[in-house]
């Protein structure tokens, strides 16, 4: 077979015995091509360097160990009552169907969960309120003060000469109220969506009132 | 050049013969030459044993490939200790997957897919702590030491540096193919990849290597 130095490359990558044996032939008489076959061969020879195929004495037993051992779990784990072994008798289309209903069915439960839980629904003992509460709750709040300051009104000239000792004690109560209704309005200004808080003022509110109306009745 | 495996059948060793000369004829595909499958007639046996559960089947396994897959783990790993790492992790990867062996390929040859991919696996896992090979190097296999009587230190040293710079395709090729002696038909199953490709790649990876090993020589020339 006749090799031309063109041909070294395809006989390097995938040469036949006898391309092989042509490229011999051809670098007897050609310094380059015999350069570049001995540095191939050379490259060969050097891979050799990294065979060792010493024995690791301790290898065999380590391995032996860890397959006895995962051959022991697997067993283990085998042997364990098959809880959903029926769900693997069941076909796959129906695993599927099956599978799909409970989500539909799980996010069916948390919407009507959430829409329970939602704005304007929420537990009334819940501490935090939500706008739409604090709305309410000020409102309120507003017309407690209205209907307050119109009896205040009224009764201010008992309350400013108390004529009995009924009315004086009225007068104090009414004095510590304000007072409470202060400290509750500066805490409820700091924290206007604690519901405890709102809830306090319009219990005095409402105590304040009804002790107007009680001194506007003695005074009747 | 005498490294010929000590602890591996007659059969299965890699006759170094063809490399002994400086221009011996290369064969164009080793047909008996380590041939994992040819070595191990009973490799279906082998598989049936194995997929029946039977420990000495395994070890059987690890009796003829046992020293040459410590061997590559070692090569593409850099080090002893992971090398058996990974030879211990393949065999329990058999053991929990020799089901899904169909027989498509042989058995060894499947093995020895694993063993490369869980290679890759703990190289990958190494890189992600940011060990590098050389830090990593044991002292019992630096490559400066000799790993088998005869062997080359310069030359070892020289030639683990430059694989070291190949890709992590060349570098198996290279490595099945220069080291382990595999045919280029095995490492394409290995590997899943096509026989050209195993070529070409064994191509380009031994001429980076003669790049990256004649290099010093030629800047050491210059010098002079």
């Amino acid at each position: 077979m006749q090799i031309t130095c063109r041909d070294r490359k395809q006989i390097f990558l995938d040469g036949s015995a006898e391309e092989w044996t042509g490229l011999e032939l051809h670098v007897a008489s050609c310094a380059e091509c015999a350069e570049e076959v001995r540095a191939w061969k050379a490259l060969s020879a050097a891979a050799e360097e990294l065979r060792d195929y010493q024995e690791s004495p301790a290898l065999w037993p380590r391995i032996e160990t860890a397959l006895v051992q995962q051959a022991e779990n697997s067993v283990i784990g085998k042997s364990r009552p098959e809880r959903l072994a029926f769900w693997r008798s069941v076909p796959m289309v129906w695993q599927t169907v099956m599978a799909g209903t409970l989500v539909l069915l799980m996010a069916v439960t948390a919407g009507y969960l959430y829409l329970q839980s939602g704005p304007g629904k929420g537990d009334p003992n819940n501490p935090l309120l939500k706008d739409r509460k604090l709305a309410e709750v000020e409102r309120s709040e507003r017309d407690y003060v209205k209907a307050i300051d119109k009896l205040a009104a009224e009764a201010k000239p008992e309350l400013e000469m108390p004529t009995s000792p009924l009315m004086a004690s009225y007068q104090e109560k009414l004095i510590m109220l304000d007072s409470a209704i202060d400290e509750l309005r500066a805490e409820a200004g700091q924290n206007p969506s604690n519901a405890h808080l709102r809830y306090q003022l319009l219990a005095i509110y409402q105590e304040k009132k009804m002790t107007l109306q009680d001194v506007l009745e003695t005074k009747r | 050049m005498g490294s010929v495996g000590v602890s591996l059948p007659r059969e299965l060793r890699i006759s170094s013969v063809a490399r002994e000369g400086i221009f011996p004829v290369e064969p164009p595909e080793r047909e008996s030459q380590a041939n994992p499958a040819a070595g191990i007639p009973e490799d279906a046996a082998l598989a049936a044993a194995c997929r029946a559960g039977d420990l000495h089947a395994y070890e059987r396994l690890y009796r003829l490939q046992g020293a040459r897959m410590k061997n590559l783990a070692r090569n593409l790993l850099g080090t002893k200790n992971d090398a058996e790492d990974a030879v211990q992790e393949t065999f329990l990867k058999v053991q929990r997957s020799i089901a899904s062996f169909r027989g498509q390929s042989s058995f060894v040859t499947w093995v020895y897919r694993i063993l490369v991919n869980t290679c890759h696996d703990l190289r990958r896992s190494r890189m992600r702590r940011k060990e590098t090979v050389p830090e990593k190097r044991e002292e019992g296999v630096m490559p400066a030491e000799p790993r088998a009587p005869g062997g080359h230190p310069s030359l070892k040293l020289a030639l683990d540096r430059a694989i070291a710079q190949l890709t992590q395709h060349q570098r198996d090729v290279f490595l099945l193919y220069e080291v382990e002696g595999f045919r280029h038909a095995e490492i394409a199953e290995m590997l899943e990849i096509s026989e050209t490709a195993s070529k070409n790649t064994l191509f380009q990876a031994k001429k980076s290597l003669r790049q990256v090993l004649e290099a010093p020589r030629s800047s050491q020339a210059g010098g002079e």
